[in-house]
């Protein structure tokens, strides 16, 4: 009886040990595999992005003077497809669908996840800013990588795309975090 | 508050005084009672310096944390959990104080080891499916080792997950505790755990309300909430039968299952679809005053105070009524105290025979 009670509580600890382990290898796998994309990351207040050793990542995108919010991105919360297309300045959002299909008619990239567009232009003036959130809220980091993002956030230009979050696009609609860029640094997730 | 043997001492010596009991009884009595069980100084000693030393390992490693790799961040976790894990299976059948709450230690570093792992290698998560998960990693955990530590813990991580409602988005999955109650409830049962059956009743109530905000039912008169009621109200009835057939645990979800059922009532009352307020408060007050006078028959101080709170409430919410007007108010009150005497005048009544 004693003996049975030992090898149960064991072999829980080592199933759930190896549940763990598995999520890294599989979640890192999936890292691997997925489609790298560059989304534009806007700071809003740097002091408040970070806080003890993390990077509060805010994915948003500034839309050109009079250019309409990407069809599909209302205000609505639900979660839904988000169509990605690549630019020079990172990957932007065109559309969003219900679906993934209805999703691809609108760019190459698709992931899962929310689009919001605040403020669409009444004239050609006027930029609607689009908010992004696909799961990727944080980028953990040391001390003093996090410091030098906070004083490249700092000095950065109203307006002006010099950050950027590296996103793995997975086969499963997923986004990954892989590292981030601000300014000239570029910091990478790794084992290490 | 003295145990069931020194009490049994003392009754002991009077009756043998008094010429009820003989003398040469009183050791043979007082040898069928098991001494209460109690915590050694060394098992408590060690115990202090269990939980002190895994508080030196946790800040020393969150002294370090950055300038371990992620890697040996990770290894520490795992190592942490499987450590305690096997200490907890080191303790088995001998020790099933300590294998119990080193099981519940192993659930609640495996939760924060969920969330650590997400952290040291940024996976995006869902917080309510992280929840789940640990709450799920501590039923396994409960029922292997045979923890009511663990299956307590593994409520609390399911409840807390089903919280995270998306009260705006998409609908979402049924509250996990839908299924997770009524196990700890059997668990609880076929431990003959007290404190298991009290965390699983409570449990079942709280499903029960998170059930309510999930299914979105919109129902008539708040109709769904009064049906909630009704199955508490039943569900006191069984378990409080079970109780007077000698079972040892049953007495624990009666008592919370009056609160709910009470509480279920009181809250059908207002909302967004109210039925009649004055007959809701009527109903409410008479309810209330069964309950003390059941609390009191079945000398279960938890009951008899669920009717006191049920009956403060009603009073205050016919106070509050603004609708019902002063004289209104009086008449409730009046029906129901002359209820209330002609009930009591027809149980003080003696029986004919």
């Amino acid at each position: 009886m004693s003996r049975a009670l030992t090898l149960r509580i064991l072999g829980a600890a080592a199933v759930l040990a190896s549940l763990l382990v598995a999520l890294v290898v599989s979640e890192n796998l999936a890292r691997t595999r997925g489609r790298e994309v560059r989304l534009p990351m806007e700071a809003v207040d740097p002091r408040a992005l970070l806080t003890g050793h993390y990077v509060a990542l805010q994915l948003t995108q500034l839309q050109a003077p009079g250019q309409p919010c990407p069809p599909g991105s209302g205000l609505a919360m639900n979660p839904s497809w988000i169509a990605f297309t690549p630019t020079a300045t990172g990957e932007r959002v065109t559309g969003v669908a219900a679906d993934r299909a209805a999703a691809a008619k609108f760019g190459p990239i698709q992931m899962k996840g929310t689009a919001r567009c605040w403020g669409a232009p009444r004239d050609p003036t006027e930029r609607a800013r689009v908010s992004v959130d696909i799961g990727v809220r944080r980028f953990h980091a040391s001390q003093d990588e996090a410091e030098a993002f906070d004083k490249a956030l700092r000095n950065r230009k109203v307006g002006e795309v010099s950050a950027w979050a590296i996103v793995s696009a997975g086969e499963d609609g997923r986004g990954r975090l892989k590292g981030v860029i601000v300014g000239d640094h570029r910091a990478n997730l790794t084992w290490n | 508050m003295a145990d069931y043997r020194s009490r049994l001492e003392k009754d002991l010596d009077r009756w043998i005084a008094d010429g009820l009991v003989p003398s040469t009884s009183r050791e043979p009595i007082l040898a069928g009672v098991a001494e209460p069980r109690r915590l050694e100084a060394s098992a408590a000693l060690a115990a202090v310096g269990g939980l002190l030393l895994g508080a030196a390992v946790i800040a020393f490693a969150a002294a370090n944390w950055n300038g371990i790799p992620r890697l040996g961040r990770f290894g520490l976790i795992l190592g942490l959990f499987l450590s305690v894990c096997g200490a907890a299976s080191w303790a088995g059948e001998r020790r099933p104080l300590a294998r119990n709450v080193l099981l519940l230690v192993a659930a609640l570093i495996y939760a924060a080891a969920i969330g650590l792992t997400g952290q040291i290698f940024d996976i995006a998560g869902n917080p309510r499916s992280a929840l789940h998960a640990a709450g799920l990693a501590a039923i396994l955990l409960a029922v292997a080792g045979r923890s009511c530590g663990a299956a307590i813990a593994a409520l609390a991580l399911l409840a807390l997950g089903d919280w995270k409602f998306d009260f705006i988005g998409e609908r979402g999955s049924p509250p996990w505790l839908l299924l997770g109650a009524p196990l700890g409830l059997g668990l609880g049962w076929a431990w003959r755990s007290k404190p298991l059956m009290h965390a699983a009743s409570l449990a079942t109530a709280v499903a029960a309300l998170l059930s309510l905000i999930w299914l979105k039912t919109n129902a008539p008169l708040n109709l769904d909430g009064f049906g909630f009621a009704l199955i508490f109200a039943l569900l006191a009835g069984a378990v409080r039968h079970l109780d007077g057939r000698g079972d040892p645990v049953a007495g624990v979800a009666y008592g919370w299952w009056v609160w709910a059922a009470l509480g279920f009532f009181a809250a059908s009352g207002f909302g967004p679809h109210p039925p009649e307020a004055l007959l809701h408060r009527a109903l409410w007050l008479a309810v209330a005053g069964g309950v003390i006078a059941l609390g009191l028959h079945d000398r279960r101080n938890v009951v008899t105070a669920a009717g006191v709170a049920a009956m403060a409430g009603a009073i205050a919410a016919i106070l509050g009524d603004l609708g019902l007007g002063l004289m209104t108010a009086a008449a409730v009150f009046a029906v129901v105290a002359l209820a209330a005497l002609v009930g009591g005048f027809a149980l003080r009544r003696p029986v004919r025979r």
